[in-house]
């Protein structure tokens, strides 16, 4: 009797431990996915993700459960996902931010952001936008140029944090231009803004996301985008290089990730229910009233895109000399 | 649309059955995440923004919100009171001579003064956010880095003033606070300072786990040496409510609490915390009998209680006319309405009247039901003073450890609380007032950032703090209060050898 019963309690340990070899034969997803922003809550990567959270039952049996793991720039949230099991019921929301592409050229990381992340899908890149406040005497890039160089006074620049990606954008356009550019770190990009608004510096950078109030309000006037191309949020507003500088960057980019290891055919998934909700009209209007850009990208391209863009920071961050130690 | 047809409105929208039940939820919740330490109301939003989804309507939404927001300034002082416990970040001062009211058998007043200033404070607060919002907000705009540095420095200045008799042990405290802000993301370069190595240190200590280990849990530890008595402080609650010298000793504590609240609390930056340690300040300047502050003057509960409620209300001012959040809270409030659809900005009032009245006339209604909710409670709260404290200390401590850890869901800040208990329990052996240490504590980083920021701005010349009309006034402010402080040392001493 003793003995059935320890054998009984033995193998309800064994189901309790091992659940998911139960499941094994079950279809990928069997339970709720949690999702990872290693930012504060009410960020943009925060906003982006909760508004995929949102659309996510609409298209997959499981929902998504989105959880903030803030701190150390978002490498300590970004660590948990990576160092979680690859069976696809951990993701990274926020692959292609300023520590998965910028800081590993500028110091130490605890794992490596290209090889121990298996990226999902791209959602959206946010462009860093040069604007200035609407009583500033500066109408365009090349009012700014001008004065800049006929005064032979710097510019100072409100920035969301250093080193991040509107930093550097702004840095490298003041060496492209020949002009000295003050970048002034804050705490957040709304800080940065709210200072900018104040009018307490004559030029400022930040995503639409976070400025496109300012500049509706009248508050902001923008100059220039530092991307490629124009940023589809702001098509009315020239790139640098169309204004003759040759600066551009990648903003922040904005995926999914999950640890490497993850099944193909999990990736393939998530993946799928991520272009879907992309395409799905409800998301893209909560995208554009966030002044997000929808920028779908599936595995292999977005996995291209991310060596290309860290390749890029990198050169970037060696021409400008930058280090942050 | 005038202010009056627009608050008709609001008030239609507000007093809808769906909306008064979540002004009551909000309200509710905020009052228990307020009394619960460590759990605070930035915290307890954020939990909830997933369950604005299902909330249809933005403006139930946001009065939900809002009613934990403020909600939680009137719990915070509860535990600040009975044990010494700051329940919320904006509440640390109200420890000081709340709970000395406590240990004299002068719980009731305490609490009874701390709802009722909150009362008058947060309605005096939608008042004002009801009639000048919008002209206000363009004067928070003009503190930029320059002015940040002035402000912080005077309630560095005003951090000191805390420490009781000692002006050298509390200039030690606040050395040791600013110390402890440096370790992390240094504000400008985003080197990491003091982590050796610690992951979890790269973004610092954080301010709630410091409060609750340096004051709470370093007074339960103190409470352990003398075991033998089984209460924590005297059973006696005493009278509910305040006798007709208390109302006479803190009508004008609370008057200027609510005016001192209401204007830190526009400031970007600024809040409920500053502005309740700006209030006890100066009520400590003020007062005809200095020497009754830390051995329970009922202005050191009166004055700060009402700025922090008159601050909640005033930092919607922000948020709701320029789109700037203030503090964390707003911050997450500000996000809700991005995910329903309403920017906060400039043209809320004309493009989403029912959004902006609504809340504010949820307000009204909220405080109304904060004081109802409040005062007859007084007498429940104040029954834990009878528990034994065999019971209480170790409930508390795992009070303390849940909400520690809730702040940002890792072990190392319940190990780092422990580690700031024991800190705490060293200071009152050797007689030190952690007050100045907590506040230099918040106050450094915003020092040292906008001191940095103004000098990049100014190619580094100092002259940038006197050459802004803002900044110069608070320097001159400064300046004024540390020879005024001087001068009457200078006259004392020889006082003392005669």
């Amino acid at each position: 009797m003793k003995k059935t019963v320890a054998v009984l309690v033995a193998m309800l340990l064994a189901s309790a431990m091992f659940p998911v070899a139960s499941m094994a034969g079950d279809a990928y997803p069997s339970k709720p996915i949690t999702g990872v922003v290693p930012f504060g809550p009410g960020g943009s990567t925060d906003l982006l993700a909760r508004t995929v959270e949102k659309f996510w039952t609409k298209y997959s049996k499981e929902p998504l459960v989105i959880v903030n793991k803030p701190g150390g720039g978002g490498v300590v949230g970004t660590e948990g996902v990576v160092r979680s099991k690859p069976d696809g019921y951990t993701l990274y929301f926020g692959y292609g931010s300023g520590h998965d592409v910028v800081m590993p050229s500028l110091q130490k990381m605890p794992y490596d952001p290209l090889k121990d992340l298996v990226p999902v899908a791209r959602l959206s890149i946010h462009s860093v936008v040069i604007v200035t406040g609407a009583n500033s005497q500066f109408h365009s890039i090349k009012d700014m140029v001008a004065w800049a160089k006929k005064e032979g006074k710097p510019i100072t620049t409100a920035v969301s944090v250093k080193a991040g990606a509107v930093d550097l954008a702004l840095t490298a356009f003041g060496k492209a231009a020949g002009i000295k550019i003050v970048t002034v770190p804050f705490s957040g990009g709304a800080e940065a803004t709210t200072a900018l608004a104040g009018g307490h510096l004559m030029i400022g950078g930040g995503h639409p996301c976070e400025i496109m109030t300012h500049i509706k309000a009248g508050r902001f006037r923008p100059l220039a985008v530092a991307l490629p191309q124009r940023d589809p949020s702001l098509p009315d507003v020239p790139t640098l290089r169309e204004l003759g500088f040759d600066v551009a960057t990648w903003g922040s980019i904005k995926g999914v990730a999950a640890p490497v290891g993850t099944p193909k055919e999990v990736v393939a998934y998530l993946g799928g229910t991520l272009k879907k909700i992309t395409e799905d009209p409800g998301f893209r209007k909560a995208m554009a009233d966030m002044n997000m850009p929808v920028m779908y990208e599936g595995s292999a391209d977005f996995g291209k895109f991310l060596k290309q863009a860290t390749a890029d920071y990198l050169a970037l961050i060696r021409k400008l000399n930058i280090t942050i130690n | 649309m005038g202010i009056f047809s627009g608050l008709i409105n609001g008030f239609s929208i507000a007093l809808t059955p769906v909306n008064l039940l979540f002004a009551f939820i909000g309200a509710l919740l905020g009052t228990a995440v307020g009394v619960l330490p460590g759990l605070g109301p930035a915290a307890t939003i954020a939990l909830l923004l997933p369950a604005t989804y299902a909330i249809s309507s933005p403006v139930t939404a946001i009065i939900l919100m809002a009613g934990i927001f403020y909600g939680s300034m009137y719990g915070g002082s509860t535990t600040s009171i009975l044990l010494n416990l700051p329940g919320e970040a904006a509440s640390v001062v109200t420890c000081i001579d709340g709970y000395k009211m406590a240990q004299k058998g002068r719980a009731g007043a305490a609490l009874g003064i701390a709802a009722i200033g909150s009362f008058v404070a947060g309605t005096a607060g939608v008042l004002g956010l009801t009639l000048f919002a919008p002209k206000i907000a363009g004067f928070a705009l003009s503190f930029g880095p320059p002015e940040m540095f002035s402000l912080a420095l005077v309630g560095l200045l005003m951090a000191v003033t805390l420490s009781g008799a000692s002006v050298i042990k509390g200039l030690i405290m606040l050395a040791m606070g600013l110390l402890l802000a440096s370790v992390g993301l240094d504000p400008i370069s985003g080197k990491t300072r003091f982590s050796f190595g610690v992951i979890e240190l790269q973004s610092g200590f954080d301010f709630v786990t410091l409060a609750m280990g340096v004051f709470g849990l370093g007074e339960i530890f103190t409470g352990l040496e003398s075991v033998m008595k089984t209460e924590i402080v005297t059973t006696k609650v005493g009278q509910v409510w305040p006798t007709v010298k208390d109302w006479v000793d803190s009508r004008m504590a609370i008057l200027r609490g609510t005016l001192i609240g209401f204007f830190v609390g526009i400031i970007p930056g600024g809040g409920a915390v500053i502005s309740s340690l700006v209030s006890y300040a100066l009520e400590k300047k003020v007062s005809k009998h200095p020497e009754e502050f830390g051995q329970g003057a009922i202005e050191g509960v009166a004055g700060p209680e009402s700025a922090n409620n008159a601050a909640s209300s005033s930092s919607f001012i922000p948020l709701l006319t320029l789109g700037i959040p203030g503090n964390a809270s707003i911050a997450m409030i500000f996000a809700a309405l991005l995910i329903k659809g309403v920017t906060p900005g400039p043209f809320l009032i004309q493009e989403h009247p029912e959004v902006f009245w609504g809340v504010i006339a949820s307000m009204y209604i909220g405080n109304v039901m904060l004081l109802v909710l409040n005062l007859p409670m007084v007498g429940i709260w104040a029954q834990l003073l009878r528990v034994p404290f065999g019971i209480l200390a170790p409930v508390i401590i795992l009070f303390t450890a849940i909400g520690s850890y809730s702040i940002q869901g890792q072990a190392f800040d319940i190990y780092s609380l422990v580690g700031f208990g024991l800190f705490g329990y060293l200071l009152r052996k050797l007689k030190f007032e952690p007050g100045p240490l907590v506040l230099a504590f918040v106050l450094g980083p915003m020092i040292e950032g906008s001191m940095r920021r103004s000098l990049l701005m100014s190619g580094g010349s100092f002259l940038i703090f006197v050459t802004h009309p803002i900044s110069m006034a608070l320097i001159g402010l400064f300046a004024f209060l540390v020879l005024g402080q001087a001068l009457v040392m200078f006259r004392k001493k020889p006082a003392v050898q005669t």
